[in-house]
């Protein structure tokens, strides 16, 4: 099935700047929304001055936020983690390394693998979704095997897809069927007769004293046969299988665009070369994560503004572009606004994740988008509940001159290119004829900017 | 208090025309609904339900063999004739039953059955059983593509709840739109871009992103009116799918236009320790029902409702190891309203011959002649386009 031509140094080609793709304001500003939770100006002009190389090297360094990461963020992360008592404190300890954390591509790799592996605590506890969350963490850019049996041999997927009730002569088919679907091959690339025989290979997996357990007395030891291949496998071998399987590849090259590529941006021969190149390398993610980052397809024309912004994304990088660090939001009030728009961490929808793509847009959710950036800019999520003055903030990075400057800059921010004229005049009309620039008009102005379709896109 | 529709309703609004937008005066004529008009409101359990304890074949000697845990004594059951009957949950079910206004279409399913959740549910939507010219519309917004233009700007489905909007509402040309608060459509003013809507044409994301956004403002306008009228029906359960049909009852009741309405009921992937799950969902299920069809009734608009609630698969006819059912095949399809024929529709599917092919349930039905009778029988709009064939319509409503 896969496309054996297709090969990974071809279709990814690094990026170099040209004539007709330079690294500008606009590229990257680009890279940070795609692989960051979008830059302050400062970092954004810092990245435009030491080039592509630079800005890259340091996002998959974790060292490429020069503003908001506090002296004691990981003993701050660790108390909020550890005094997480209920939900929306779990979630808020996720914001909070999202919003301050010094290393944001992980965190966008972590979101990546909990959608990949969408386990909810609607029906696993507290402390077993914080240790999933720890491991997705952990083997976020391993090769795949390592990362899959991880999670497989953690409690959280274990008890979310009921492998504990599934034992010999009374299989349950949940997580085979997920394993086979979700995790690894995809659908059309197995039988339902596998289904059932892969149930019967993951038989006597069990959680003992909060630990992964095989039980050999409850293990069905005779002859499967799964995908082709017959033998007295037990739920490792599946899983060996599984990984070898080129559709796997093919699967996690596709998740990996998902997460960093526009709509249309990586067709077949991009996501069949970038499968090639997952097979040579043990499926080393890490390899793909920073292949695709530093290609010439990232930066084409075709994969900028391609791409619809999730509610997590959107959020945490509109508090990170209007650098509000000193008074900065309640991260309770963040994740609970997330979930509004609809992503509610630690919380998917159903096994098999978030979709994305067009379907973050509900009616309600572009309507809560605006009412977010409303409630944000207007100081509504701080303790103190303070308005925020994005005016000072234009000004301190020598912007803001008039209304106009003040819309230039806000676009710029978001895509790092000034308004496109209808764009532009849209924002005007909204902001009413002759409107001085008073500390509200700016906030306005802000909202917005954060609430137009346009923002939507990165 | 005095709302936006009283005030519109007191004053002459010829006298305010020229200051008045175009919508507002749209909403308040259209303030009454009619009672003759046909509304469609589907209901989607999440996750599979097990039809077979949902609809019991008590009398057949394969429930008692293939269900040891989970079966459930005829005394119990909710009688529907000498050898079906409603699980014991379905009390409020068995009250509609009695009054004419609950019907079970059995052995609802489609040829080749797919157990993936994510396939069988998109070929619910899509009306597809072939993934390979599958649409990327669903069956009701093909189907309201055909339809007049709800007057007033109104979206032509509304979806209550939280999340995605169902892939079966999405059309070509009609609008679908979801909540679920009406408060959620109160946009604050700072982030408000009108007078200046965007508008745009195109395939492309960037114009898809526009006209979504001005969609969304537009419905948003009337929605934000259900939000501030008042709502006088309190007997609903407190759960979240009755919570939601409150919603659409009010929608209904204001005159909005909408047609077509959608809900979700989750949490029937019943794969471990499933009576007590199931129990619950069902009682939910037909709590919300009665409570729905009951408010409608009250308010005089009973005969222009129809409820059509549907999963996307059954469960396995054998229980599991594990006091649950895993992902099966064929299952009924409940409706409810004033103008359903009542009763039992098609073949009760016998647990003894099941499909030598797959070990589960034989489709009786196929599914698209469930949707075809609801497009041209009662929605009155053409079916064969949004379902890509001529299917034989069943007698699910009284003329």
């Amino acid at each position: 099935m896969a496309d054996t031509t297709a090969k990974p140094n071809d279709v990814w080609a690094p990026y170099a700047p040209t004539k007709d793709a330079p690294w500008d304001l606009r590229r990257a500003a680009h890279l940070r929304r795609r692989a960051d939770f979008a830059a302050t100006w400062e970092e954004l002009q810092r990245d435009v001055q030491d080039g592509p190389q630079a800005a890259i090297d340091r996002l998959l360094a974790g060292k490429a936020r020069a503003r908001g990461v506090p002296e004691n963020f990981q003993e701050v992360a660790g108390v909020l983690a550890d005094t997480a008592d209920e939900p929306g404190r779990l979630k808020a300890w996720w914001f909070y390394r999202m919003l301050f954390g010094p290393d944001p591509l992980t965190d966008r790799l972590t979101l990546l693998w909990h959608n990949h592996f969408a386990t909810s605590i609607e029906k696993v506890d507290r402390a077993a979704m914080r240790q999933q969350n720890q491991v997705l963490r952990q083997h976020c850019r391993a090769p795949f095997g390592e990362l899959l049996r991880a999670v497989l041999h953690d409690p959280a997927v274990l008890i979310w897809l009921d492998a504990p009730a599934n034992r010999k002569g009374h299989p349950n088919e949940n997580l085979a069927r997920e394993l086979m679907e979700l995790f690894t091959l995809g659908i059309g690339h197995y039988t339902e007769k596998d289904v059932k025989e892969a149930a019967r290979c993951l038989t006597g997996w069990a959680i003992a004293e909060n630990q992964f357990r095989e039980d050999d007395a409850r293990h069905d030891a005779g002859e499967k046969t799964v995908l082709c291949k017959t033998g007295k496998w037990k739920g490792d071998d599946l899983v060996t299988m599984l990984l070898e399987h080129p559709a796997t590849s093919r699967r996690l090259a596709w998740r990996i665009c998902q997460a960093f590529m526009g709509e249309k941006a990586a067709g077949e021969t991009e996501l069949n070369g970038l499968a090639n190149g997952l097979r040579q390398r043990d499926l080393n993610i890490g390899w793909a994560v920073e292949m695709v980052l530093r290609s010439r397809l990232f930066f084409a024309d075709v994969n900028i503004g391609t791409r619809v912004v999730g509610p997590v994304e959107f959020v945490v990088s509109s508090a990170r572009m209007l650098e509000l660090f000193e008074q900065p939001p309640s991260t309770l009030l963040l994740a609970d606004w997330s979930a509004r728009l609809g992503q509610n961490l630690f919380t998917p929808p159903n096994v098999g994740g978030w979709a994305g793509g067009r379907d973050w847009l509900s009616t309600q959710a572009l309507i809560g988008r605006g009412n977010f950036a409303a409630a944000l800019v207007g100081g509504k999520l701080t303790r103190a509940g303070e308005p925020t003055d994005p005016s000072a903030l234009a000004r301190r990075h020598g912007r803001g001159r008039d209304l106009d400057d003040l819309l230039g800059f806000f676009c710029e921010l978001l895509h790092g290119t000034p308004p496109a004229t209808q764009w532009h005049d849209r924002l005007t009309k909204a902001l009413g004829a002759g409107a001085k620039l008073t500390p509200e008009v700016a906030r306005r102005a802000a909202a917005l900017v954060l609430a137009s379709p346009e923002a939507q896109l990165a | 208090m005095f709302t936006r529709r009283t005030f519109l309703k007191a004053t002459p609004l010829i006298a305010l025309a020229p200051t008045v937008p175009e919508f507002l005066v749209r909403t308040a004529r259209a303030a009454t609904p009619q009672a003759d008009a046909r509304d469609l409101v589907v209901i989607q359990l999440d996750g599979g339900n097990d039809g077979i304890n949902t609809v019991v074949p008590f009398a057949d000697e394969g429930y008692a063999k293939h269900r040891k845990t989970l079966q459930i004594n005829k005394g119990q059951l909710v009688k529907v004739n000498d050898k079906i009957g409603l699980h014991p949950a379905m009390a409020d079910a068995g009250k509609l039953l009695e009054a004419g206004r609950f019907a079970i279409v059995q052995g609802v399913g489609y040829p080749n059955p797919n157990r993936s959740h994510f396939e069988s549910m998109a070929i619910w939507h899509t009306a597809r059983p072939d993934a390979e010219n599958r649409p990327d519309a669903g069956w009701l917004g093909l189907g309201l593509d055909d339809a007049p233009k709800p007057q007033g700007g109104a979206p032509a489905s509304v979806y209550v709840g939280p999340g995605t909007l169902p892939a079966a509402l999405c059309g070509r040309k009609c609008i679908a739109s979801g909540l679920t608060r009406p408060e959620d459509f109160l946009l604050a003013p700072e982030a408000d871009p009108r007078p200046a809507v965007p508008t745009a044409d195109g395939d492309n994301l960037a114009a898809f992103v526009r006209r979504i956004s001005a969609d969304a403002f537009s419905a948003a306008d009337r929605m934000a009116e259900i939000a501030r009228g008042k709502d006088d029906s309190s007997r609903y359960p407190a759960s979240e799918l009755a919570q939601h049909l409150r919603l659409v009852a009010r929608m209904i009741k204001a005159g909005v236009g909408t047609r077509v309405y959608y809900a979700r009921q989750g949490g029937y992937d019943t794969h471990a320790g499933q009576f007590g799950t199931h129990f619950r969902l069902l009682n939910e299920l037909s709590g919300a029902l009665k409570a729905f069809i009951d408010d409608l009734v009250a308010a005089k608009l009973g005969e222009r409702v129809a409820v059509l609630a549907f999963s996307e698969f059954g469960r396995t006819v054998k229980e599991n190891g594990s006091a649950g059912t895993d992902h099966g095949t064929a299952g009924p399809v409940l409706l409810a309203g004033d103008r359903v024929k009542p009763g039992l529709v098609g073949e009760t599917p016998i647990l003894t011959e099941l499909d030598p092919k797959h070990g589960d349930l034989k489709v009786g039905i196929d599914f698209r002649r469930v949707y075809a009778t609801v497009l041209e029988g009662w929605l009155g709009v053409p079916a064969k386009a949004a379902l890509d064939g001529t299917f034989e319509p069943l007698p699910l409503f009284r003329t």
